[in-house]
């Protein structure tokens, strides 16, 4: 062990290519993990903020929001399972703002969803008309407390009186409001959408405490089946293309993981070839196999554990730089953690590939025996 | 030459490995190509495939044709415009359709032109256009000729939706990742009215423009944005490109294969410079006995080329089948420029990355094979 630290610290140019190329590998690792959980990030938060346990739509609407309508007849249904107090409307129409200060087409992308039952971190009672809680992100675009947003082509005013966070919705910032202001705004600016009066794209049901359990089935039952509901989880993932956006990153991150395994294995396969005489010594002097296989893979271990550091660090760098809006990506502490400890435990089974060699060194070879 | 390829056969698993390594990397290169040229034409596909050459959105609807709204006197403003030779309204609205024989509903995006040749479709692939009420194109991968497609009006009770019948298809006509179908202006207004009976007013999402005489589309493109400010004309072509989503998706693939190209010659260059120092005394004792440095480069660069060959062809075999495949609405497919492309730069660069070990053969000194300095 001392003797491949040792050699770490005397050689460390032998190792310094097979560094760079773990540092690639794990900054990869967590630019591929970074954009995935940005792009999931900033298309779920809505969904994600619910303090619920059922998001009911219309049936057929694909869990889309804007394609579904729910009208007073099948809340009134959907409020025999939970009581009326256990049933929100939620409506969401997504506009361009207009903020004082910026140019005539530069405007804010925004999505302003219309509430009853609060989300976490917003007022229970649902702002006044004409008022909004925005999503922290906005705050990158200018918008204050106070702004004034004026919303797509009609210039709906709408006043923003506090942020929450974490709220983004299909990747841009949320207005939070009243269902009237929602209303309102979506058919000033789009026509075409009006929903008419207690109408509304989906309702979100809290169960009474240790009811939420068949809850979904029950909703949908008692409305005849005219609705499809989801518990939070199950409405993220039927957001469109999200389960395949999510199943085509994780398996380009397996195959990066394979490949820094087979790196791994290549560069201590060299290694090891390189040290045969060295290991017959050590044998012959009474190491065991373990005992030099324990240094191969403690080299490698270290080797990683540096790449992985340095990868840590280029990542959140290259989060502190990339401007806002530009490309979906987001560090989250898990996904660098994970990306860690895969790139570790790859470390370890690449090295696997140099035991076999480890245990074929006979110690009688290195002392002249085999001659 | 011989000595080369008789080195590899005889360490089949070292530089099997480094093939293998080659090989996955290639293969992810390829098949991540793949994606962002399927992903961006799932997504804005329709809009390359659409016959109007300039299309003018609503300021608001930020170059999205879901999110723009063209309101009755944005509309007099625009068709205004000197250079205008003819202008037509085109919507667009998801819907949630059921194919006849399809047992579950799907979604599909309808785009509905007031004037085939301004929002219809350029060229069919199969079948013919749309010509008379309840006729549609489909895109090919989603859509066949002869389909039947009903909207479904959901969430309205007993609401009946306009039946569409697919008299032609285009390859590489969706729009946003979703089945789409064009028709006509008429039939995508009766799809809009039926999924919201309490639409006050159906609204188009564009104006299609074509120029007029020797007017370019990018000059009327022009005269249109400095006419009005809530108006965004655009070029088919600007269109496309700038529809928001494509470049962040551009950007990211672009950081990512930076990446995965710096690995490849990194990992490969490694891998000769060990293998010349740990042959050093064997190349020494080859130049004492009269071997040319010129001899000892070429063999290394002629397994450069073998193993970054290799990998080329194990990547691009495995990238084949799953080029024939659809990632969710995402249609892949096989495209032998990238790979012609990707082939010649991940092989430049396997040789550039080569040059440390070369430089390290043409230094050697014949004399150390007297002196043992070789085998240091």
């Amino acid at each position: 062990m001392k003797l491949a630290l040792r050699e770490l610290r005397r050689r460390p140019n032998r190792f310094a290519v097979a560094g760079a190329i773990l540092t690639l590998i794990a900054l990869l690792l967590m630019f591929l993990g970074g954009l995935l959980d940005g792009l999931e990030r900033g298309s779920t938060g809505a969904l994600r903020l619910q303090d619920a346990d059922a998001i009911v739509f219309a049936e057929g609407a694909e869990a889309s929001l804007v394609r579904s309508r729910i009208g007073e007849d099948v809340r009134s249904a959907v409020a025999t399972v939970v009581g009326e107090e256990g049933v929100g409307g939620l409506g969401s129409v997504q506009l361009g703002a207009r903020l004082d200060g910026r140019g005539p087409r530069d405007l804010v992308p925004t999505v302003l969803l219309g509430y009853e039952l609060a989300p976490r971190g917003l007022p229970a009672e649902p702002p006044a008309a004409g008022e909004v809680v925005a999503d922290a992100s906005l705050r990158r675009e200018g918008v204050e407390e106070g702004s004034v947003l004026r919303l797509g082509p009609a210039r709906s005013e709408v006043r923003v009186i506090g942020f929450v966070d974490d709220s983004q919705y299909a990747g841009q910032g949320s207005l939070w409001g009243s269902l009237e202001t929602w209303r309102e705004v979506l058919a000033a600016n789009r026509p075409g959408a009006r929903a008419g009066e207690g109408t509304v794209q989906a309702l979100v049901v809290r169960a009474p405490e240790g009811e939420g359990a068949g809850l979904t089935d029950a909703v949908d039952e008692a409305t005849g089946g005219a609705t499809d509901s989801y518990t939070i989880t199950e409405a993220i993932d039927a957001l469109p293309g999200l389960s395949q956006q999510r199943s085509v990153f994780n398996q380009i991150i397996g195959v990066t993981i394979v490949i820094a395994i087979v790196v791994v294995a290549l560069f201590f396969a060299l290694l090891t070839v390189e040290r045969t005489g060295l290991y017959g010594v050590l044998k012959a002097l009474g190491a065991s196999s373990g005992t030099v296989f324990a240094g191969v893979v403690l080299q490698a271990v270290v080797v990683t554990a540096g790449a992985v550091a340095i990868g840590i660090a280029a990542a959140l760098a290259l989060d502190a730089v990339i401007p806002a809006g530009s490309i979906p990506f987001t560090i989250t502490p898990p996904r660098l953690v994970t990306s860690a400890l895969s790139l570790l435990v790859a470390a370890v089974v690449g090295c696997a590939f140099s035991l076999r060699r480890v245990l074929r060194i006979d110690p009688a070879a290195a002392i002249g025996g085999a001659q | 030459m011989y000595l080369a390829l008789r080195e590899m056969r005889r360490a089949k698993t070292r530089f099997g490995l480094l093939v293998s390594a080659v090989g996955l990397l290639v293969f992810l290169i390829l098949t991540q190509q793949a994606l962002q040229d399927g992903l961006i034409t799932s997504f804005v596909g329709a809009i390359r495939q659409q016959s109007a050459p300039v299309l003018v959105y609503s300021t608001d609807g930020q170059k999205t044709l879901q999110g723009s709204v063209i309101p009755p006197p944005l509309e007099e403003v625009i068709r205004a415009v000197d250079g205008v030779g003819a202008a037509g309204r085109i919507g667009q609205g998801t819907f949630t359709v059921l194919v006849e024989g399809d047992g579950a509903t799907s979604d599909a995006a309808v785009i509905g032109a007031e004037d085939a040749g301004l929002g219809g479709v350029r060229d069919i692939d199969e079948g013919r256009p749309a010509e008379a009420p309840g006729e549609a194109v489909g895109s090919a991968a989603d859509f066949s000729v002869g389909d039947r497609v009903r909207i479904v009006p959901v969430g309205v009770r007993e609401g009946e939706g306009p039946e569409l019948e697919v008299v032609g298809v285009v390859a590489e006509g969706q729009l946003q990742v979703t089945p789409t179908l064009f028709t006509s202006y008429a039939d995508y207004e009766a799809a809009a009215r039926a999924a919201n009976p309490d639409a006050a007013g159906i609204l188009p999402n564009v104006i299609g423009l074509r120029p007029a005489g020797d007017t370019t589309a990018a000059e009327l493109a022009e005269a249109v944005n400095a006419t009005s400010e809530d108006a965004e004309a655009l070029t088919r072509e600007q269109a496309a490109t700038e529809t928001p989503g494509v470049g962040q998706v551009r950007q990211s693939f672009q950081v990512i294969f930076l990446l995965y190209g710096l690995v490849i010659p990194l990992v490969t260059g490694l891998f000769f410079l060990i293998v010349t120092f740990q042959k050093s005394a064997s190349l020494t004792l080859l130049r004492a006995v009269g071997v040319e440095s010129g001899t000892l480069v070429r063999s290394l660069l002629v397994q450069v080329v073998v193993v970054v060959g290799g990998g080329l062809l194990i990547g691009t075999a495995l990238h084949w089948p799953l080029s024939q495949q659809t990632v969710g609405a995402i249609v892949l497919r096989f495209d032998p420029v990238a790979v012609a492309v990707w082939s010649l730069l991940l092989l430049a660069l396997g040789l550039l990355s080569a040059l440390v070990a070369a430089r390290r053969v043409l230094r050697i000194d014949p004399i150390e094979a007297t002196t043992g300095g070789g085998g240091r």
